[in-house]
């Protein structure tokens, strides 16, 4: 009788965990809000997940095969290109911003420095049509998919059919976003009492969360506004930010305030990245010029000591998620693009 | 066996009181130029003058087809999302599988797709994103895309290109229409699309490709070119 009731239980409890929003391959750190991405409607499953990651690092999204989601988007930078102040794409063309670390994505509603992209699932397609990027079109990548010798089977197994559309292809992309979390750092062990700050790093986070925790939000370290954050424009790039898409001028110079998670290999920072150190970062934030559409939370000057700008930087560096970073899970899938 | 027979009775008593409508009513778009079935990269010459227009492309959205009796809804097409392409002459025609107690007089649809599903992130069938009808450097659909040349166009080629999207608020281009129509398994709408193309000024305008005040007004002006033939 007694293990009757334990198997009936576990049946259950294995019926609850299919149907849950989070599943076994998606969960949702403690104390963390839940995520903006609608998993319902489409359902990680390890075949999808295998053929997004397939797909990210695969330069047949392409125009020339040439340039994948990972030339600029590289794991060990936290998915951002590493000593690239703008990104950098086919045939050597240079883009006009740095590109965005991508991690805990399931959590954001809008996308790109200007929110130009309203869901995880269309943002795919910016990379791969922009002509300073992949210069290619959905519609061509997914005929070169279906003749090539590994994808049909690759969805196949993913969607239960072998035609390739545009809608699969996008989904199975973000499947592979989606996993990308980082949760893992000294903070979040902190957080979770199974370390401690060190002094230094103690007085830090005091500092940032008397100074910068308003815009970059725990435990996400993004409030997913957009904001001017006082760095004058680049008269060359004449980056006018969220502007150019809500055509209002109260959003010029605005950009989606970006993660500070793994800020340490994330570098170099803002949305031009002109900016190739943490300090050069601070720096800044002490020296703010007035404009008229700065930040509401930036109105007042910030002021730190030379010894508080380190102790700042050593707790900024708590935020480093080795195991996100090294994680083969998120690496490139030799086992099938080198088959 | 006895919960059986009560079911049986009841499947029965329901058949027999449905005196309903269950039939496929053929909703058709005829685009008009110039008095005739629009052709494609045909040279039209605009009334009253030498100037000439060709239509090259002509695609766009009808969605949430809805039939209504006076002012009640009916009846509303599930899924109800359709790329008509003038390249491809069946895809303006639109079988719907009719199904209500009483038949309608009135029939509503819009042009283009809605501020939710432009929220959906990667949508199947005509709504896939390899149609050709999303814009990619900012999301949204093209609900109404129209290419061609005329001489009056100082683009390259002579080109003229509308693509109308948009789908947030003060650049919304989505269109609602509104029919009678007489009691028929075939409605027949047409569209007058060489009425709509003269009243831009090709020699000012003649491309869009955002969403933008000007979409919205020219976006307007479509709301005015349906009518149902007799």
């Amino acid at each position: 009788m007694k293990i009757k009731t334990i198997v009936v239980s576990c049946i259950i409890f294995l019926l609850f965990a299919f149907v849950s929003a989070d599943g076994f391959l998606f969960t949702t750190p403690k104390n963390w809000p839940k995520p903006i991405y609608n998993f319902k409607k489409n359902q990680l499953t390890d075949s999808k997940i295998l053929l997004g990651r397939v797909l990210f690092y695969d330069p047949i999204l392409s125009r020339n095969n040439t340039i994948s989601c990972a030339n600029c988007h590289s794991q060990y930078t936290a998915f951002t290109h590493v000593d690239h102040a703008l990104s950098h794409g086919i045939d050597d063309r240079i883009g006009t911003r740095n590109s965005l670390a991508l991690m805990n994505l399931a959590w954001h509603r809008s996308f790109m420095w200007d929110g130009a992209i309203n869901h995880l699932d269309m943002q795919a397609l910016a990379p791969i049509s922009h002509h300073d990027e992949m210069d290619e079109n959905i519609k061509h990548v997914t005929e070169k998919l279906q003749t090539s010798k590994i994808y049909p089977l690759l969805f196949y197994n993913a969607f239960n059919d072998s035609l390739i559309t545009g809608e699969n292809t996008l989904k199975a992309i973000s499947q592979f976003m989606l996993i990308l979390v980082s949760a893992n750092s000294k903070y979040d062990k902190v957080k979770r009492m199974e370390v401690s700050f060190t002094k230094q790093e103690e007085n830090g986070y005091r500092l940032f969360k008397q100074n910068c925790a308003s815009c970059h939000t725990e435990p996400l370290f993004t409030n997913m506004e957009f904001e001017n954050n006082g760095i004058p424009i680049d008269s060359l790039l004449n980056d006018i930010g969220r502007k150019r898409i809500t055509q209002n001028n109260q959003d010029y110079l605005k950009f989606k305030v970006p993660t500070l998670r793994n800020i340490e290999f994330s570098n170099p920072y803002m949305h031009d990245g002109r900016y190739k150190r943490i300090y050069e970062v601070i720096n800044h934030y002490t020296n703010i010029q007035k404009s008229k559409t700065l930040s509401l939370k930036l109105q007042k000057p910030i002021i730190l000591t030379s010894n508080e700008k380190v102790d700042l930087t050593a707790f900024l560096l708590t935020l480093t998620d080795k195991e996100f970073l090294f994680n083969p899970k998120f690496g490139f899938p030799k086992e099938v693009l080198l088959k | 066996m006895k919960t059986m027979n009560k079911l049986i009775y009841f499947i029965l008593l329901f058949i027999l009181n449905w005196n309903g409508i269950n039939a496929q009513v053929n909703v058709c778009f005829n685009p008009i130029f110039n008095g005739n079935k629009l052709e494609l990269n045909k040279q039209y010459f605009i009334p009253n003058s030498t100037d000439s227009i060709q239509i090259e492309t002509l695609k766009f959205y009808i969605s949430n087809i809805e039939f209504f009796n006076n002012e009640q809804l009916i009846f509303k097409e599930k899924n109800s999302f359709h790329l008509l392409d003038a390249a491809d002459s069946t895809t303006f025609n639109l079988p719907v599988n009719f199904i209500s107690k009483t038949w309608f007089n009135i029939i509503k649809f819009n042009i283009g797709i809605d501020s939710t599903t432009n929220y959906g992130g990667a949508l199947g069938g005509d709504l896939d994103p390899t149609k050709g009808m999303y814009w990619t450097w900012q999301n949204g659909y093209i609900n109404f895309k129209i290419e061609g040349k005329s001489n009056l166009s100082f683009a390259k080629s002579n080109d003229f290109v509308f693509h109308l999207g948009g789908y947030q608020n003060a650049f919304s281009t989505l269109q609602t229409i509104q029919l009678p129509v007489q009691n028929s398994q075939v409605i027949s709408i047409n569209m007058a699309i060489d009425k709509w193309i003269y009243e831009i000024d090709l020699n000012k305008q003649n491309h869009i490709m955002s969403p933008s005040k000007e979409a919205v007004i020219l976006a307007n002006k479509l709301s005015t070119i349906f009518s149902v033939s007799k």
